[in-house]
């Protein structure tokens, strides 16, 4: 195998980047996750780059270094940081030494060389026609498979090439960012309060879960929490986003492998939990719920037993659907062992959210950075170590029970009380926090300056789990892709952005 | 197990919405009318500084004030709703979905409180005239040049059991070789933007495009990124708008039905000339 990616291969550097006495893990190896690292440009316009690590405290752990000319990748140790860095170097053009693969990441062969935005605009960005190389897989049989970045489905635009021996893939490359919208470079400027419409636009099935991270990272910064009602309303639109999404996905994995019948009910239960969001907060996907300081709609007694009603009788009849689903025989042929991934890579890889507690990482921001109502509460976290697609069905599964229990406990004993705080936005102020989102970690870190966003980065599950990707595929065949695929069930505009 | 869930499936009944409950319906699509009766200056002026996509403009000539919102640029944010002191509110009915795009703005005079020239075609003919006209099936591609995932979020419920497109005759299909209209989300990014024409190209004439949500129709909140290359329109000509952030499933079959209303009959001339 032979990697032509890169120009220059030979002086790749290889050994571990440079020790940098600032950052106090980078000889010996962090002990944490990483969450994510990036840029952001201090008051004399330098980049100095930000690397938050989960170390198993509630607090993360946020490191900061200026860059001088170069800086030392840490991705040799830290495999988790590569697309990160990548990113780093799109955005702000910083020079990163001795990382594997520096190939644009943001930016397709349409852009011209020399493009970084966050660092300078050009007030005209050309037009240009760049050759992008894909590893190249070599012997005796081996075919590449182009597919995307236009699916054949109601899905989003992302690239796989395949390298393949008959069925059997030897290699997978993404190449995603299609749906690169240059979000975080539209935070800033913007005013602060703007900021929660552009974060629930990053992600239109999770768009209550970025809204509400936005609104809380802004909220530390300001040394405010929303009021008690308002962060019981905001349990309420992450737990049923979080409920919809996995019967969606569950629905999902059995259309794959044929079970059609079992789609259009869970679809079916799916879209009663979207239309009692319409008549109780006049919106199926929680837009416009949350805000700097609490939330904008109130739900009152008769509705909140609308709500219970329909939870809980969603939550019923998925029990039982799940329960056939991942009974059947011709289900389990396809699903069991198809797609693992080991933990060893997802440790390595930082994977959250169901993906990773379907290969044996124990991680759910709800529990370790508890934040708003999760706060003091008991929560179960399924973990399962299988890895496969049968296991991250269950771990769904498990998930939407746990939900519903949650939305219950929740909603019979809502708390009284104002449903918004007011938020002092003057002067200068740093924040940031993480959601668990229905993917998985979702975190925001944000800057603001009088009243307006200076900086606003997001790190997405999504962006963190797509490298793993490839991982499950290898070995397996290409036509159990689609099933693999869906079953980690990744954005791609929350990787994008 | 698969006949437990045939059986079930057969005891449930059917969850389909009637398209009589469909048509105009926009619950949960948090768009908003105007009530002309109550309009003064300063709401119009209020509600026009206070829209973050500009959705909501203002034209003031010869002491006569108008309103004007655009429902292609609206990402139902509320606002305005919130500072609209009752002259804004959320729409009960919506049937601006499906049309031209100058059949997205509306107009309000505001000085005579009166709404002027209100456009927008009946839902109820064009449900007639589906069925008198459209003697085989319409193929749908839909193509996501760049968007949040929201609008697809919509459209793939389309194909659930309440709101089955299919009962319409119309049915989603894999190749765009196979489509008479391509629905597209947007915004359109410059990294979507070679697909798109490519995509475009591959369909066989005639061929219908309609664009979806305030990002598909102008940009939305994205119309101003470093990273998009515009609307839907920008790169495609266009035969039909469907606003909203995201449209709701009714928002979409309504616009639909009104797009092959007045495309249809453009539509099948041509097929006949072939």
């Amino acid at each position: 195998m032979k990697n032509s990616s890169t120009p220059g291969d030979s002086e790749r550097e290889r050994a571990p980047a440079a020790a940098d006495s600032s950052v106090p893990w980078a000889q010996s190896g962090p002990s944490g996750r990483l969450v994510t690292l990036f840029g952001s440009l201090n008051e004399r316009r330098d980049v100095v780059v930000r690397y938050v690590f989960d170390m198993g405290d509630p607090e993360y752990r946020i490191d900061d270094r200026q860059v001088k000319e170069t800086l030392a990748s840490i991705t040799p140790q830290v495999p988790a940081a590569a697309w990160y860095e990548r990113e780093l170097h799109d955005q702000y053009g910083v020079v990163i030494s001795g990382h594997p693969d520096l190939r644009p990441l943001l930016f397709h062969g349409n852009w011209p060389e020399g493009v970084h935005p966050m660092l300078e605009l050009p007030a005209n960005i050309s037009w240009a026609n760049r050759e992008y190389r894909f590893l190249e897989v070599q012997g005796q049989g081996v075919c590449e498979v182009p597919v995307g970045p236009v699916h054949a489905g109601i899905i989003e635009p992302g690239h796989f090439r395949f390298s393949v021996v008959g069925d059997t893939v030897l290699h997978l490359e993404l190449r995603h960012f299609y749906t690169h919208k240059g979000t975080e470079k539209l935070f800033e400027g913007s005013a602060v309060e703007s900021g929660a419409m552009i974060a629930e636009s990053v992600s239109g099935d999770n768009c209550f879960a970025h809204a509400v991270a936005y609104c809380q990272a802004v909220e530390k910064a300001c040394g405010v929490s929303a009021p008690a009602r308002a962060s019981a309303i905001r349990l309420l639109g992450l737990e049923l986003e979080r409920l919809a999404a996995h019967i969606g996905d569950v629905g999902f994995l059995g259309n794959d492998v044929g079970f059609v019948v079992a789609n259009a009910l869970a679809s079916s239960i799916k879209e009663s939990l979207l239309q009692a969001s319409a008549r109780c907060f006049g919106t199926r996907y929680w837009r416009g719920v949350a805000c700097l300081g609490g939330v904008r709609v109130d739900l009152d007694a008769g509705k909140g037993s609308e709500l219970r009603l329909v939870i809980a009788a969603a939550a019923r009849k998925f029990a039982k659907l799940a329960h056939i689903i991942v009974e059947t025989p011709s289900v389990q042929n396809r699903f069991d062992s198809a797609g693992v991934l080991k933990e060893k890579v997802a440790r390595d890889l930082a994977v959250v959210g169901p993906a990773a507690r379907a290969s044996g990482v124990d991680v759910d921001v709800r529990r370790d950075h508890p934040y708003g109502h999760y706060n003091g509460l008991r929560l179960e976290v399924p973990v399962t170590h299988y890895g496969d697609v049968l296991a991250r069905a269950r771990i769904r599964i498990a998930e939407a029970a746990v939900s519903a229990r949650l939305l219950e406990e929740t909603l019979s004993a809502l708390p009284g009380g104002e449903i918004i705080a007011p938020v002092p936005l003057a002067g200068h102020a740093q924040g940031c926090s993480a959601v668990e989102s229905p993917r998985g970690e979702l975190f925001y870190w944000v800057e603001i300056e009088d009243r307006r966003l200076k900086r606003c980065h997001i790190k997405s599950p999504s962006f963190q789990n797509w490298p793993a990707i490839p991982f499950a595929v290898t070995g397996e065949i290409i036509a159990d892709f689609p099933l693999i695929n869906k079953s980690f069930n990744l954005s791609y505009s929350g990787c994008d952005r | 197990m698969i006949v437990d869930i045939v059986e079930r499936s057969l005891r449930e009944g059917s969850p389909l919405i009637p398209v009589e409950a469909l048509l105009n319906n926009c619950q949960g699509s948090r768009m908003p009318d105007v009530q002309p009766a109550l309009l003064t200056p300063d709401i119009a002026r209020g509600v026009k500084e206070i829209c973050p996509t500009a959705a909501f403009t203002t034209n003031e000539e010869n002491h006569q004030l108008e309103l004007r919102l655009s429902y292609g640029k609206c990402i139902g944010c509320g606002r305005c709703i919130e500072v609209g002191e009752g002259a804004v509110v959320p729409a009960q009915g919506f049937k601006w979905t499906g049309v031209s795009k100058e059949g997205l703005v509306r107009r309000w005079d505001v000085n005579q409180k009166v709404e002027i020239a209100a456009v927008g075609a009946s839902p109820e003919e064009a449900r007639k005239q589906i069925y008198s006209m459209l003697g085989r099936a319409l193929n749908i591609r839909q193509l996501d040049p760049g968007s949040c995932n929201g609008c697809e979020a919509e459209i793939t419920a389309l194909t659930n059991p309440c709101y089955d497109l299919e009962r319409f005759g119309m049915h989603f299909v894999a190749s765009p070789k196979h489509a008479d209209l391509l629905l597209v989300t947007g915004p359109v990014t410059r990294n979507m933007a070679d697909a798109v024409k490519a995509t475009y190209q591959a369909m066989p004439a005639p061929r219908l495009v309609v664009a979806v949500g305030a990002c598909g129709c102008s940009g939305g909140i994205f119309a101003n990124s470093y990273a998009v290359a515009g609307a839907v329109d920008a790169m495609l000509p266009v035969d039909g708008y469907i606003p909203g952030c995201p449209p709701t499933p009714a928002m979409l079959v309504t616009g639909l039905l009104n797009v092959l209303q007045r495309c249809l009959g453009i539509f099948l001339s041509l097929a006949g000339k072939r």
